[in-house]
């Protein structure tokens, strides 16, 4: 009888701990997002890059750059 | 296309340009030749460098994927990929927007939206950023205490554009008008107020810094503006549907405002005034035309 007794005490203790990790990992969800967060913020530099143009010319910040800075657009596609 | 328009002055200014897409170099070259594009259109065609730089849209991938359905996957699709659902097109896309660096390589200023349909032009750019844009179809006026240039950044806009209407001021000798913090005094603060319409969100209005002012006959220390300066009232417009719908069936978009000052000399104030303000833009339809090759 005892024995059985613990057998569903342990059990509940069981179950009650699953649904409690099923719950905390339901309740974490996904990050929201933010696009002003994301990326390079001001004051930091940016990562380098090495791109092809439209000409097939070879492209860094160096060789985009002006005398007093860059405009950087990164925009979806110009196929649609 | 608008950033070209705006090329001959930002290079003046001493600013390099490049764009940045997936895209292979073949429909760039394709896209340059179409639209007389002649700055620098890089191909991140494995998306290398969008991903550097921390702005790989990763909802579009999850649009896709076993989360698909979720209510909060489906919300940010809507959001950041696009009305109409997921789509493969947009796997591999940045969240758009435009980085300003300065002389030393390091961020300046950023501009990025959290709607994917809304996008800051060009000229408004140049306008936050302090490079200043011609006044086109400019309205200008003038007062016994100031003269003022009011303009939009841009003549013509469409579905999600971020523009802005720029009012520079020019106070008279002697005179000075009165800056935000200055209505805590009993002064009417200058400021520039446009009617509202169902198609346009309007930003609050952008002062520049002010100076403080000891006005002797009161013995008051208040923020005004005595040099020339320039207001921005940024406006968006609506991206929904159900704007886009509206606009398609409209030529042309009336703001009407007023401009309000109160300006003073230093013996006297002069009563409030308020003057009307109309300007109206041209409405675009966006390109849609796609590239032969891919």
């Amino acid at each position: 009888m005892r024995t059985l007794i613990l057998n569903v005490i342990g059990r509940v203790i069981c179950a009650t701990l699953l649904l409690s990790l099923s719950a905390l990992a339901a309740a974490q969800g996904r990050a929201v997002i933010e696009v002003a967060t994301l990326g390079p913020q001001i004051g930091d530099p940016v990562p380098s890059f090495s791109l092809r143009d439209q000409h097939g010319q070879n492209q860094t910040l160096e060789s985009i750059a002006g005398m007093n800075g860059t405009m950087l657009l990164f925009h979806r596609s110009a196929d649609w | 296309m608008e950033l070209q328009d705006r090329l001959e002055e930002l290079n003046a200014s001493g600013i390099g340009v490049a764009a940045i897409s997936y895209d292979s170099p073949e429909v760039l070259a394709e896209f340059a030749q179409r639209r007389g594009i002649t700055f620098a259109l890089l191909a991140d065609i494995d998306s290398t460098a969008i991903t550097d730089f921390g702005i790989l849209n990763t909802v579009a991938e999850e649009g896709l994927g076993p989360n698909g359905d979720d209510p909060e996957v489906v919300a940010d699709v809507a959001k950041y990929v696009s009305m109409f659902g997921a789509s493969n097109l947009i796997v591999g896309t940045p969240y758009p927007g435009t980085f300003m660096l300065d002389a030393g390589g390091r961020v300046s200023a950023r501009f990025f939206e959290e709607f994917y349909r809304e996008r800051n032009t060009t000229s408004n750019v140049m306008l936050k950023i302090g490079i200043g844009v011609s006044p086109v179809a400019a309205i200008e006026g003038s007062t016994a205490q100031l003269k003022f240039t009011a303009y939009p950044s841009n003549s013509s806009i469409t579905v999600g554009t971020r523009f802005s209407v720029a009012v520079d001021v020019v106070p008279n000798t002697a005179m000075h008008v009165y800056a935000p913090g200055a209505e805590t005094m009993g002064y009417k603060v200058i400021g520039l107020s446009f009617e509202p319409d169902e198609l346009l969100r309007f930003e609050p209005v952008e002062f520049p810094e002010s100076e403080i002012y000891h006005f002797k006959p009161l013995d008051e220390y208040v923020p005004v503006f005595q040099q020339p300066f320039t207001l921005l009232q940024e406006i968006v417009v609506d991206a929904s549907e159900t704007s886009e719908g509206i606009m398609s069936q409209m030529d042309t978009l009336t703001l009407s405002g007023t401009f309000q000052f109160q300006a003073c000399d230093d013996a006297i104030c002069y009563l409030p005034t308020s003057l009307p303000v109309s300007l109206t833009l041209d409405i675009d339809n966006p390109d849609r035309q796609r590239a032969n090759s891919r």
